[in-house]
């Protein structure tokens, strides 16, 4: 791991790839951390050493089922990304909304006063 | 989208218009045209400069709806009419400096952009792809740290966020 700061933050935490990977398989529900290193093509290890991450930063939890673990994506701890990114997000479906009334509305008038 | 074929730190947009490639690419090129849609609804663009040509300058500046001015400035790079515009982009003061977001004070300076119009059965298909431009290294993670959010929204999960968040009445 490049920086310390990567377990405090959960930007940071979001920021490599298998951990982005993870949170989209755990949004499919839970997991165990076989289930998910099987499916990532990880060793045990570095899923557990990712997950421990993910869970410091509070975008997942774990439970006890008998003798496994189950982790599941905790949405609410996605909130500081989302606010984040909505508004970029935003800046460009809404502009893209807008071009597309726009050219409607262009290719109306076109056909009304086609000499134009 | 396919997410293997785009580099960690790049900002990717695909979107259809149906629209001749000719037109879509005049809302490009066009002050009284990019008035008319450039920014998110509900904000106000005013359109200070517009030199659409290798070299020149777009400069402009957007009120939201609570009142905040913001500017920004393209310097275009190349044009390839109709197919291909090449740009850099910044946050920009009244007189065109180069600025900061006020909230995204780590966002690259500068945004090399590369714009593509393709005709597809008499639709457009547009490709918006942005790199950081001469970036300190922080500042290339954030904007793809920002951008590996929009992929994640694009997969839903932050859809799934929303949802929680709507159940919860918004109090999170």
């Amino acid at each position: 791991m490049a920086r310390s700061a990567t377990t405090s933050d959960v930007f940071n935490a979001v920021g490599e790839p298998p951990r982005r990977q993870i949170l989209e398989l755990l949004a499919q529900g839970e997991r165990s951390v076989n289930d998910i290193a099987g499916a990532l093509e990880l060793h045990q290890p570095q899923a557990s050493k990712h997950l421990r991450v993910l869970r410091e930063v509070g975008l997942v939890s774990v439970r006890e089922v008998g003798k496994q673990r189950l982790y599941r994506l905790n949405a609410g701890g996605l909130k500081p990304i989302h606010d984040w990114v909505k508004p970029f997000e935003r800046f460009w479906s809404e502009s893209f909304d807008r071009l597309d009334e726009y050219l409607k509305e262009l290719q109306a008038q076109k056909k009304e006063k086609p000499d134009e | 989208m396919n997410d293997r074929t785009v580099s960690e730190h790049e900002l990717l947009i695909v979107r259809t218009f149906d629209a001749p490639r000719e037109l879509v690419f005049r809302a490009f090129a066009e002050a009284r045209h990019l008035a008319r849609w450039w920014g998110p609804k509900g904000f106000v663009m005013g359109v200070h400069t517009l030199e659409f040509r290798p070299g020149g300058v777009f400069h402009y500046s957007m009120r939201s709806p609570g009142g905040q001015e913001m500017g920004g400035k393209f310097v275009y790079h190349e044009i390839l009419e109709p197919e291909k515009i090449v740009y850099v982009s910044s946050f920009s003061d009244a007189e065109g400096g180069l600025t900061r977001h006020p909230m995204w004070p780590e966002w690259p300076l500068q945004v090399w952009n590369v714009v593509t119009f393709e005709e597809q059965q008499g639709k457009t298909l547009l490709t918006l792809r942005g790199y950081p431009l001469n970036a300190p290294e922080r500042e290339v993670e954030f904007f793809q740290q920002v951008h590996s959010g929009v992929r994640m929204g694009f997969r839903g999960t932050l859809d799934q966020l929303e949802e929680y968040l709507a159940t919860r009445g918004g109090a999170a």
